[in-house]
């Protein structure tokens, strides 16, 4: 049993290979660093990608609403991914006062026909554009809307900004009609 | 390392992986070992035997059982369409956003049964013997022909040679033992749910099907054989819808890592080879 | 420039002397066999191991009711959720088997004698803390094995005289097993693994001090048979991992319940045990020791549990129990006969710890328990004829190499 095959070393690499042996070692070393680096990245994916919404948060992603017993003036206030929506299904005089707002002046201009698929469907994501409080139902601010009770915001029959310091309209959720009668909010996730 | 080393080593782990494998068994016959094809490195779901067994769950098991890791909006993973989930959800009075809740109370199901029907979303993970269990559970009830012998017996006709050997298989006993066959027999004829592969022959649940107790759409035989693997294989994807994702996953991880370990295991030489040891 | 950053923060914070002095000086010596690979490899996995905590941490929930269903949430819902779990299941196994080859390593070469004797300690601390949180982390999914190993696990401090009632409603924080007892397991579970860490940086750190031992046993010159930590164990250790990464993947992949009971599948039920309860594989042989200890009336469970915490706590002593000239049993002929004839006895003790308590063989000829009383006896015995074959120089020691 001898020592390191050539000269003794304390502690040290042993000789240094020749050159080309020396390239090919620094390349078969790079290669593999990299592969390694590669694998070490794939391995954290599993781990980010488990802060994404999980499946069953997903599936409540949509909510399926029919509002074929809606009366008209009824509004009723849906889940929809943790917060609020309002539905309304507008009467005939809340929709001509939405007509009519549309050539007021606005804080944030908008059609009605532009905010609402179906003239008499109206659905607002109930959260107002100031804090996030959530406004109070139909009728009870100015200009036959809602008012939100946190720092008096009024909003019209369109949802629209019409009074108060809320900068933007009420947003509308994306959605869509799956039949006559059932309404789909938001959109299928993943 | 040398060869007596090396043997010594293998024997080691030899010793060490036997005691693990030898799961002890809890007496009775043993489990017939079933073909299934989504075991194995490679093996996959056959959905046209999911969707057959996902019948046979809620027409027959759902009775009582329910799955409630599974809702039914998840089957169309299995190939169902979004009509045929809706079908099968209403045919519980769910919709299909809902879990596979059995219909009946739990409080009521203990009332008749005396137990409450387990959960069966992990079924075939939660017993020794896995899917071979519960398939054997499904098919080891008596058949006519074999209630027919009991009650021969029981009427104090003699039974032939072959009959004896007849009824002591479908009894999973030993024939040389008459005791115990009449002990089984009395408690059969008292009206026990006798089962050859439950542990202790006697349990809570009546047979619940038998050949054709569901009609197939897809022409598919529906003898009870055939339903009770198309179940098993539902309710052993319902134990861990996952299992195709992992083992593709696996399969990629594997490749890599045999890659990365022979490049590490070049690199290991190249470094030493300099030095003696 | 990089060179100037580097002088500014050395002569600050001494970072490239650290790393000269701990890898690319720090000498090691050149015969080390891959039985050494398992240190760092347990290393690798503590760390797997918290990554893997940390993260299904996030997402479970230590509470009774909730516990069974969050598990199964993560295995369905969560994304790699499952991979997740069984990494982090089917890590305990492969953490212990590295733990255990490790030590049979030490006690093989004679690494626990001087001047290593509070390094191998600082090692049975680590053993010991292991233990306590696997047993712990076995608790948190709910199922059956869950509850009643917690069960019967904690009812063994009830052995002990006068306090041991009280003890254990104490550790229960109730009259049974529950709700409080999952909490505080969790939060313990979750502590021990950063505990773990600790100790194992003075494990290191005790290494660093005396330096490796190696297959001669003999203390190496260095100058003549040392070659740096880095690259050359780096990268064999490196090579170790990728080992046992296709090992420990081919598992989890492709057979992730294997070392899973599947009873533990069954939601805990506080009125009804499994037929037959096991505990983990890796506590089997200490489980059929303190089985084995039947036959002393009255006072069995109390002197079956400390047989059981002894046949641990013996090795803080084996370094003095040990009283042979030579170090490695590479050159001690009986040591080594008794070495394997203990390795062996702890499989066969692991065989009795799965078995039911009233097994038998060979049709009731051969009950288990007496196997396993057998099994401990020799357990013990390895330890006491260690001492009395070195003491009393009956082994004659093979002559050792002056160098590597």
């Amino acid at each position: 049993m001898s020592a390191i095959a050539h000269a003794p070393h304390h502690a040290h690499a042993p000789e240094p290979a020749a050159p080309e042996e020396e390239n090919r070692r620094d390349f078969l070393i790079l290669a593999t660093s990299a592969v390694g680096a590669a694998g070490v990245a794939g391995a954290a994916w599993p781990f980010i990608r488990s802060w994404s919404p999980s499946a069953d948060v997903l599936s409540q992603a949509t909510t399926e609403i029919d509002v074929s017993t809606l009366a008209k003036g009824q509004m009723i206030t849906v889940p929809w991914q943790g917060k609020p929506v309002f539905i309304l299904r507008r009467t005939d005089e809340q929709i001509a006062a939405a007509k009519q707002g549309d050539s007021e002046k606005l804080p944030d201009p908008a059609k009605d026909s532009e905010r609402t698929q179906k003239p008499d469907i109206l659905v607002l994501l109930a959260l107002c554009t100031h804090l996030g409080c959530v406004p109070q139902p139909i009728g009870t601010g100015n200009f036959g809307g809602f008012l939100c009770p946190c720092h008096g915001s009024h909003y019209d029959t369109s949802g629209r900004i019409r009074q108060g310091p809320a900068p933007k309209n009420l947003e509308v959720p994306f959605y869509t009609f799956k039949s006559d009668n059932v309404l789909v909010i938001g959109k299928v996730a993943g | 390392m040398n060869p007596i080393a090396f043997l010594r080593t293998v024997a080691l782990a030899a010793v060490l992986v036997l005691p693990l494998s030898a799961r002890a068994s809890s007496g009775g016959p043993p489990l017939p070992q079933q073909n299934w094809g989504f075991l194995g490195i490679f093996g996959q779901f056959d959905n046209a035997a999911l969707k057959r067994g996902a019948t046979v769950a809620v027409q027959v098991c759902m009775a009582c059982h329910s799955i409630k890791y599974i809702k039914f909006d998840q089957l169309k993973q299995i190939g169902f369409s979004d009509p045929e989930v809706i079908a099968l959800a209403e045919s519980q009075s769910h919709t299909k956003k809902d879990r596979m809740l059995s219909a009946m109370d739990p409080t009521s199901a203990k009332d008749s049964f005396g137990v409450v029907p387990p959960d069966l979303s992990l079924m075939t993970k939660a017993r020794k013997g896995y899917e071979d269990y519960t398939h054997a559970i499904l098919t080891g009830y008596l058949t006519d022909a074999d209630r027919q012998l009991v009650d021969r017996v029981m009427a104090d006709q003699k039974l032939d040679e072959k009959e004896m050997l007849e009824l002591a298989s479908a009894l999973g006993v030993d024939a040389h033992q008459p005791d115990k066959v009449k002990e089984t027999l009395k408690r059969i004829q008292e009206g026990g749910n006798f089962n050859k592969y439950f542990p202790g022959n006697f349990l809570a649940m009546p047979q619940p099907m038998s050949d054709g107790a569901v009609s197939y759409s897809d022409g598919v035989e529906n003898s009870l054989k055939q339903m009770a693997h198309d179940v098993t294989s539902f309710l052993a994807w319902a134990a861990e819808p996952t299992l195709m994702e992992r083992k593709s996953l696996g399969v990629n991880v594997m490749l890599y890592l045999v890659v990365l370990t022979v490049m590490l295991f070049a690199v290991k030489r190249r470094i030493w080879a300099k030095v003696e040891h | 420039m990089s060179k100037s950053i580097m002088e500014w923060v050395d002569a600050r914070l001494p970072i490239t002397e650290l790393v000269k002095s701990q890898t690319t000086e720090y000498p090691t010596p050149r015969n080390l066999n891959y039985w050494w690979n398992f240190g760092s490899l347990a290393l690798f996995i503590l760390i797997v191991m918290i990554l893997t905590g940390l993260f299904l941490a996030m997402h479970y929930k230590p509470d009774a009711n909730q516990a069974f269903d969050v598990v199964e949430h993560i295995m369905r819902d969560v994304n790699y959720g499952w991979l997740l779990r069984y990494l982090h299941a089917n890590g305990a196994t492969f953490f212990f088997m590295a733990i255990y080859i490790h030590i049979l390593r030490g006690m093989y070469y004679g690494s626990y004698r001087a001047p290593r004797e509070i390094l191998w300690w600082f090692g049975i601390i680590i053993f010991f803390l292991m233990m306590a949180t696997a047993f712990m982390g076995y608790v948190l999914p709910w199922g059956q094995m869950s509850y009643w190993g917690a069960a019967v696990i904690t009812n063994l401090m009830s052995a002990i005289p006068v306090v041991g009632g009280d003890l254990v409603v104490w550790i229960w924080g109730g009259f049974a097993v529950g709700d409080p007892t999952l909490n505080r397991f969790f939060a313990l579970h979750f502590l021990l693994p950063f505990v773990i860490f600790a100790v194992v940086f003075i494990h290191m750190w005790a290494l660093h001090a005396v330096h490796s031992n190696n297959p001669d046993g003999i203390d190496p010159d260095f100058k003549k048979d040392g070659i740096p930590f880095h690259p050359y164990y780096v990268i064999k250790d490196l090579y170790g991992v990728g080992v046992f990464l296709l090992v420990y993947c081919a598992f989890v992949f492709f057979q992730p319940n294997f070392f899973l009971e599947p009873d533990n599948y069954i939601p805990a039920n506080p009125m009804q045990t499994p037929a037959h309860i096991v505990p983990e594989w890796y506590f089997l042989p200490f489980y059929a020791i303190l089985r084995s200890i039947d036959f002393l009336g009255s006072y069995s469970k109390l002197a079956g549990v400390i047989a059981m915490v002894l046949a641990i706590a013996i090795l803080f002593v084996l370094p003095f129990l040990d009283r042979s000239p030579v170090r490695s049993f590479r050159y001690r002929p009986l040591s080594r006969q008794i070495f394997w004839i203990f390795v062996i006895d702890c499989f066969i003790l692991g065989w009795v710890g799965y078995n039911p308590a009233d097994a038998t063989r060979f049709n009731g000829a051969l009950p288990l328990i007496a196997v396993g009383r057998t099994c401990t006896a020799i357990y013990f015995g390895y330890f006491v004829l260690l001492w009395f074959i070195t003491a009393f120089d009956i082994e004659k020691p093979k002559p050792l190499p002056k160098s590597l």
